[in-house]
């Protein structure tokens, strides 16, 4: 279980550093306040981590038995296409939550959470660089027809709206999505680093127990601040209260799953031996899983509400108040947070655009449906430009104008923005080095 | 294999064991304590949840033991792994899931580096220490020593 550290080439570290000055610029906060919030923690660290004594067999798929590939041109083509395309959309996942943090980091009401969700934002970008690693070290332009200078300034020029993944194209409207968005989509990338352990490609395998350890932290950061937060509002807080939870539900567990891929996908994921779940069997753990975490956030109100009832009384209690919808004991179902169905407000897989309701009902007069999300949405998030889309092309498909399949592809997708870094037109991200290397970017 | 033995699950600790192992250490101590437990796990889970293992029994945890590494600590330059918190749910006791846990957990401190494991317990509590004894522990030459200040 050691791991290898690596440092970039100097030219794509500068490079990240620069983005992270513009996108990142909290940074900064966090070696000044580690002692303080992370006693005894190892300095973070900006570099590449590989696990040492991954094994040398292909665990699943075609290849099972085999070998693992240790470069892209022992895969073929098509698998090395295939997971080029995976170590990218991780990659942008990576740099996109960054700039979705950076947004309300500063609103977080308690320092302890901000500065957890601080090293959360950290650990996000050496999970960045990590997939850099993965593009620089190893020649992948039989397959991406790019350099690894214009794969890497592609991805760092992305910004909120032209990521690889829906979840990442959101802003978010207050601190409460910093968290929720840990607990909820953080979720779905300890899913995929945990399937992916089985990788039929070494380096990308190697790479993912160092980040699932990392993940577990940000899931916590997720979970536990929310466990407070419902407690304090059992009590009378009502500074954030379970309603405001709950809509952050709503509007972050569709597109967690929804990062999943199609629910008649992942075949070819299994096939290459580059997981080891297809897309609704790990979605379908994903979502018992969060079926767990808002019960234990139940229980955690009814026992800050009500301090005489037993784990089973107050477990006893929230099953009955969801199921009848009732009010028991001044506890009321809205005080309890109850996921959304797995069809409600989707834009992608089986049931996008299908018009779900939260608690899986079918609407049929799209006005009505909008009507129904604006009520279990939240308010800010209402205003969006992704709302506005969202609700164009529901009408579209009522109308007749647009498919579903069209409406589908309508969503924010993976554009070029320039490739310039926003100080100065004419420095990019990734800048040449002289022979000496003693060159790096313009600061700001 | 008995039934049981084949549905223990032992794994790596997990932010959503919380709720569990607050239960676990209210039935154990008759006290409901949730704000502790959540900043104690916290720790162990930033620090490498891998070092800390959990028992689940039908899909409920039933069990933990939380371990740690470090070293430089009290002159002891090599690098220790520590065990510091235990518990399993009393309607489960006597099924060795304890040494379940301490296996997994010297195999994961051993894999990170670790040449020793170190814990202390309380000279009242024979039981815990007759555990200890059992899965391999044995006096250290290092005396634990404590003063009053408040």
């Amino acid at each position: 279980m050691n791991v290898e550290q690596t440092t970039l080439p100097k030219k794509f570290h500068d490079a990240v550093l620069h983005w992270q000055r513009h996108n990142f610029p909290d940074y900064g906060l966090l070696p000044e306040a580690w002692e303080k919030y992370f006693p005894n923690d190892p300095e973070f660290c900006l570099c590449a981590k590989m696990e040492v004594g991954m094994g040398d067999t292909v665990e699943v798929g075609d290849l099972k038995g085999q070998k693992r590939r240790e470069k892209p041109d022992e895969m073929g083509e098509e698998p090395a296409k295939h997971l080029l395309a995976i170590i990218r959309a991780q990659a942008s996942t990576e740099f996109g939550s960054i700039q979705q943090h950076e947004g309300t980091l500063a609103r977080a009401q308690d320092d302890e959470d901000r500065f957890w969700v601080l090293r959360v934002m950290a650990e996000e970008l050496r999970h960045g660089y990590q997939m850099f690693h993965l593009l620089v070290s190893q020649d992948w332009s039989a397959v991406s027809g790019q350099k690894a200078e214009e794969m890497v300034e592609e991805i760092l020029s992305m910004q909120t709206g032209s990521h690889v993944l829906d979840a990442f194209n959101l802003e978010y409207d207050s601190f409460v999505d910093n968290v929720v968005f840990a607990a909820v989509i953080d979720r779905v990338g300890k899913y995929q680093l945990s399937m992916q352990k089985v990788c039929s490609y070494k380096p990308f395998a190697a790479s993912m127990p160092p980040m699932l350890r990392e993940e577990a932290f940000h899931l916590a950061a997720g979970v536990i601040p929310m466990r407070r937060w419902v407690q304090r509002a059992a009590q009378g807080n009502v500074l954030v209260t379970v309603s405001a939870i709950q809509k952050a539900f709503n509007k972050w567990m569709p597109r967690g799953l929804e990062m999943f891929g199609h629910e008649k996908g992942g075949d070819s994921n299994i096939k290459f031996g580059f997981k080891n779940m297809k897309n609704a069997e790990a979605q379908s753990q994903y979502y018992e899983e969060c079926k767990r975490m808002v019960s234990d956030l139940n229980q955690r109100f009814i026992r800050a509400r009500l301090p005489k009832l037993s784990p089973d009384e107050a477990e006893t209690l929230a099953a009955r108040l969801i199921a009848d919808r009732g009010k028991h004991e001044g506890i009321s179902y809205e005080d309890m947070i109850v996921l959304p169905d797995r069809g409600f407000f989707r834009r992608k897989g089986d049931a996008a655009f299908t018009m779900i309701g939260f608690s899986g009902e079918t609407f049929t007069e799209v006005e009505e449906y909008v009507r129904h999300l604006a009520a279990h949405l939240p308010e800010p998030y209402l205003h969006s430009r992704d709302m506005k889309t969202y609700v164009e092309s529901l009408r579209g498909i009522a109308a007749g104008t647009m498919t579903r399949e069209q409406a589908m592809k309508k969503m924010p997708a993976l554009k070029r923005v320039g490739g310039m870094c926003p100080c100065s037109k004419s420095v990019r991200w990734v800048m040449d080095a002289p022979e000496d290397g003693t060159a790096s970017p313009s600061t700001n | 294999m008995s039934a049981v033995a084949e549905q223990i699950r032992i794994r790596s600790l997990s932010e959503l064991d919380i709720a569990r192992i607050v239960t676990i250490d209210e039935r154990l101590t008759g006290v409901y304590r949730p704000e502790v437990w959540e900043r104690r796990l916290m720790y162990y889970i930033r620090r490498n949840p891998d070092l800390s293992q959990v028992a689940e029994l039908g899909g409920k945890v039933v069990g933990f033991m939380l371990g740690d590494i470090r070293g430089g600590e009290f002159g002891l330059e090599e690098t220790s792994g520590w065990i510091e918190r235990f518990g399993v749910d009393p309607d489960f006791q006597g099924r060795s899931l304890g040494r379940k846990l301490f296996d997994a957990v010297a195999a994961q401190l051993k894999g990170h580096g670790a040449t020793t494991i170190r814990t202390l317990v309380e000279k009242s509590d024979s039981e815990l220490a007759s555990f200890l004894r059992a899965v391999g522990f044995q006096d250290a030459p290092l005396t634990a020593l404590e003063m009053r200040i408040g």
